[in-house]
């Protein structure tokens, strides 16, 4: 049953849930939950980053230095952990962006010659 | 990478913290996922399912994000330490074993070592000390001897190598006036000397360069020592005066603390005081107490300069045959002059120590071995249930790292006792004022060794543990979980390696022993037991004329003969021994006159009558000096045999007759007539050959400054207060220093054999008992290993000197591969003896088969009681157990 409901959305490669993370950020400071959320709706319910990866993903980003957390409240006044990007995640976020770019140019080339 | 590291750290501490943010993060996600499941209608049961399943294994997320935070490396080291800890509790006989062996190779190492820095490695305390140079004279005929003043002017006006260069004369002065009258330590050094070195006066001024030429005023610099012991540290103590052998002293500043120079030194007088003072300091061929400082010019090598010196000194030689003829220059670095000759000791201390080290290493990782090969089945286990490679490595490393770390703690308490012992051991001018403590370098040192040590006997253990294989060693009973032949490989080799490093050492304490032994039989020519040495300087202002003088040696010689328990007393210069001496050139009548540098160069002994029998020292033919040998009487003397032998050759020297220094047109020869022949002393310590000697009656050469020999029923120290007292009620001002008996000096002479035959005495023991534990450990290991085998050997017939003669010989073949091995390094390695040896060859063969047979016997001993324990075995009862 759960093999059928995930059957709409597409395998995320490797790598990048850190730059959808990223990229969620750069519109403000967002809970875990909110940022699954909100990639969920720009991406037309497409993309769906799994709770079991996204935590992880989250953390190690923090240790990394790329996004940093506090605590506040959240829209239905309950205690939620933010994430927001550092100077160094907007700066990651340049590269990884840039390197996404170029390999999916590169892929499209590539699928389309064929 | 900071933050990163601050970050992981962070998570560790406040880990429970962590843990409860995490499951706040958490909880919340699922929440939201609720209430969203809740607004489009989803009933509460089913919503919840559906939740768990987005979610998946909340332990598994939480455990990814744990790892995510990076504290798993630092938590599972801690683990292991705490498992480490557990395990050697465990086991406290394996740990008390370890722990000793570790402490007592840490300790010995760390008090070595401190010495080593504190004379080898420390840096001294003045600007740029590498390029720092002490200079002095050398002829063939004498070696190193003092710089003659003018020589030290010429040097510096026509050398290029030197940015600068600096006289330094030792003085010793009566300081009076203050407490007991006490001799001073002075040195008059250029006025440059101070600013050379990069220091500057504590307290008060410098030096001016107007205080560098004759006529200066009389202005000292005390030193910090001297200044605290007899002023009291006194701020004020500028511009006060100090009596210095009578006369007053200006004092202008005090030296810093950080001041000490090769040798002991209270004061510093500007060179120009001296100069005034000094006679013979515009005299060429006077070389009294004089060196030289140099401060290598910027871009000069050494063997430049010391091309430049040797020119400079040919030159010098040149223009002034009779006093410069076959003098050169020699050169030292400064930190060599204060080295002196410990620099072979140390080093070979150092090496010693490090061998006991690795003995204790190598026995430590085959206690591991051992103890690993039966802990095979704990490690597979662990193995088996998912523990990686890395982590059964990191496990024992940890297990090694507390133990050595422990050890290094003992050990550095250990070596704070040791060096207290080796430094009473040490003769104290001979440390110069070097600091030998267990300090900062010499615990980082430690620190060092502890992190070496527990690496080279963790990882052999470790390494070979991570390799076993899990379906064997579970597989397998378990109590006949053998250790593989190539752990009994490893084991072996580490035994056979500690067997060949104990011999190394045995060999070089066996040498030491060997050349301190023909050392101490030398005959020095004279006797040793029961005489007393003290000096007396006679300060010029007072004593200025040859009749005050005289009078003054009179009464004391006569004074103290009449003390009770005095045999006899005499006075004499360059006593034999005492590290003082005067030479000069003679000339022999009737002999063919040699070049101006080539000339007899006795050392000359002033003496009073009864000098001979003061000090023991034979007379081989016609007489001594009697008190009939007057200023106005003949002039005679003695020589020794050597003299005789040299120039006399089978002629008989008495009646002979001989002058000082060499024959001139300008003046009449003044001949002394040889009226007795007296035996060799070795003047300069035992180990060196005995010299030229000649001795003249103390009424024809009246001295300033001589030894008072005393010799005595009693035990002569007793004696002391009591000279003191007599040459008081004589002249209550004049210091008597250097108080020492003829014993001591003996001591003295050959305290760096004895300090380091001590040491490495102590350091081979320990080695071969380190060594014999370990054969002991192997064999006894694999008898129980065995048992079983040597059951069955005996079931089947074997005798029990079969069993006996297998378990012996196997330790025979350890001790033998070791002797081997041992041998050839130890040939090799005893050559850094050469220098501490005395008439014993570094591949001494007595020495090196004496050892030799001494280690195999240790090896048999260590192998008889695990035979014994084979012999024990019940073929029934092993066999049965199977």
């Amino acid at each position: 049953m759960a093999a059928q409901e995930n059957s709409k959305y597409i395998d995320l490669p490797q790598g990048t849930v850190d730059l959808l993370i990223l990229r969620t950020l750069v519109l403000g400071p967002q809970h875990g939950w909110g940022i699954s959320e909100r990639v969920q709706q720009t991406s037309s319910d497409l993309l769906r980053i799994q709770q079991g990866s996204l935590y992880p993903a989250l953390h190690r980003l923090e240790r990394r230095g790329w996004i940093k957390a506090h605590w506040g409240t959240s829209d239905n006044n309950r205690r939620a952990k933010y994430y927001e990007l550092t100077k160094a995640g907007h700066r990651q976020l340049e590269v990884e962006t840039d390197s996404w770019n170029k390999l999916a140019a590169a892929m499209a080339q590539v699928l389309g010659t064929a | 990478m900071l933050s990163d590291i601050l970050f992981r750290i962070r998570s560790l501490f406040r880990r429970n913290k962590a843990e409860a943010d995490l499951d706040d993060e958490l909880r919340f996600h699922r929440e939201q996922e609720l209430d969203k499941y809740g607004k489009s209608g989803i009933a509460d049961a089913e919503a919840l399912r559906r939740v768990r399943l987005n979610f998946g294994g909340v332990e598994q997320v939480k455990e990814e994000c744990r790892e995510a935070w990076g504290i798993h490396l630092l938590e599972t080291l801690l683990q292991d330490f705490r498992y480490g800890f557990r395990v050697l509790r465990k086991s406290p006989g394996f740990t008390a074993v370890a722990l000793l062996t570790l402490t007592l190779g840490i300790g010995a190492n760390t008090a070595i070592f401190s010495v080593l820095y504190g004379i080898l490695l420390r840096p001294l305390s003045y600007k740029d000390t590498a390029h720092l140079v002490v200079l002095n004279e050398t002829t063939p005929r004498v070696g190193t001897v003092s710089v003659s003043y003018p020589n030290f002017v010429d040097w510096r006006a026509q050398n290029s190598s030197f940015s600068e260069m600096a006289a330094m004369c030792y003085v010793g002065f009566s300081l009076s006036g203050i407490n007991q009258p006490e001799n001073v330590a002075g040195l008059a050094v250029s006025t440059n000397f101070l600013s050379m070195l990069g220091m500057h006066p504590l307290l008060g001024r410098d030096f001016d360069a107007s205080e560098g030429k004759a006529g200066a005023a009389a202005v000292t610099l005390l030193s910090y020592a001297l200044w605290q012991s007899h002023f009291g540290g006194d701020p004020n103590i500028i511009g006060r005066s100090i009596a210095l052998d009578g006369r007053s002293f200006s004092i202008i500043g005090v030296l810093p603390a950080e001041f000490r120079w090769t040798e002991k030194t209270d004061l510093l007088e500007p060179i120009g005081v001296w100069l005034t003072n000094n006679s013979g300091s515009n005299e060429r061929g006077e070389r009294g107490d004089l060196t030289v400082l140099g401060r290598l010019a910027p871009g000069a090598s050494f063997p430049q300069v010391r091309a430049e010196m040797e020119a400079i000194a040919a030159r010098l030689a040149n223009a002034y045959p009779s006093a410069n003829s076959q003098f050169g220059v020699v050169l030292q670095s400064l930190r060599d002059v204060f080295v002196r000759g410990l620099r072979p000791a140390v080093i070979v201390l150092f090496t010693a120590v490090s061998f006991v080290l690795l003995i204790a290493c190598a026995n430590v990782a085959n206690l591991f071995l051992m103890r690993s090969a039966g802990r095979t089945k704990e490690i597979a286990l662990r193995v088996a249930v998912g523990a990686g490679r890395g982590r059964v490595i990191t496990q024992m490393l940890a297990e090694s790292l507390i133990l050595t770390s422990l050890g290094g703690i003992a050990g550095s308490a250990l070596a704070v006792v040791v060096n207290c012992g080796l430094v009473s051991l040490i003769p104290h001018d001979m440390l110069a004022g070097a600091n030998v403590a267990v300090n900062g370098p010499a615990l980082l040192f430690t620190a060092g060794v502890v992190a070496l040590c527990s690496f080279v006997f963790g990882l052999v253990p470790a390494l070979h543990s991570a390799k076993a294989d899990v379906q064997t060693e579970l597989k397998d009973g378990g109590r006949t979980a053998s250790a593989g032949s190539s752990q009994s490989r490893w084991r072996g080799a580490l035994a056979c390696a500690e067997i060949s490093l104990a011999l190394v050492l045995l060999v070089g304490a066996g040498l030491m022993m060997k050349s301190l032994v023909r050392l101490l039989s030398v005959d020095a020519g004279i006797r040793t037991e029961h005489v007393l040495t003290m000096r007396i300087d006679l300060p010029q202002s007072q004593f200025d004329k040859d009749p005050a003088r005289l009078s003054f040696w009179e009464r004391v010689v006569s004074r103290v003969r009449e003390l009770p328990g005095v045999q006899g007393a005499a006075l004499g210069t360059g006593v034999t021994l005492t590290n003082e001496h005067g030479r000069t050139d003679i000339t022999i009548e009737g002999m063919i006159l040699p070049k101006p540098g080539s000339f007899p160069h006795p050392d000359v002994h002033i003496v009073s009558p009864g000098y001979v029998n003061a000090l023991g020292v034979r007379l081989l033919r016609g007489r001594e000096f009697t008190d009939m040998d007057k200023k106005d009487g003949a002039r005679v003397a003695m020589i020794n045999s050597l003299v005789t032998k040299k120039f006399f050759g089978d002629r008989d020297p008495i009646g002979g007759r001989f002058m000082f220094g060499q024959p001139s047109a300008k003046s009449e020869p003044k001949w002394f007539t040889v009226v007795g022949v007296v035996g060799d002393t070795k003047m300069y310590g035992l180990a060196n050959p005995a010299r030229l000697e000649v001795y003249v009656p103390f009424r024809q050469f009246v001295p300033d400054s001589m030894t008072l020999v005393v010799k005595s029923a009693v035990e002569p120290a007793v004696l002391t207060s009591e000279i003191r007292a007599a040459v008081a009620s004589i002249n209550k001002d004049l210091p008597v220093y250097n108080i020492s008996t003829m014993d001591q000096y003996v001591r003295d002479s050959v305290s760096t054999n004895r300090i380091t035959f001590i040491v490495l005495g102590c350091f081979s023991g320990l080695a071969l008992l380190l060594a014999a534990i370990g054969v002991y450990g192997v064999l006894s290991y694999s008898v129980a290993q065995r048992s079983q085998e040597i059951g069955i050997r005996m079931a089947l017939g074997a005798q029990s000197a079969d069993v006996l003669r297998m378990v012996l010989g196997q330790g025979a073949k350890i001790a033998a591969a070791g002797i081997i091995a041992g041998v050839v390094a130890a040939l090799f390695l005893t050559r850094l003896m050469t220098k501490l040896l005395f008439a014993v060859s570094t591949a001494d063969p007595a020495t090196f088969a004496g050892v030799a047979l001494a280690l195999l016997f240790a090896a048999l001993l260590a192998s008889y009681i695990p035979a014994r324990r084979a012999l024990a075995v019940d073929p029934l009862k092993t066999l049965r157990c199977q």
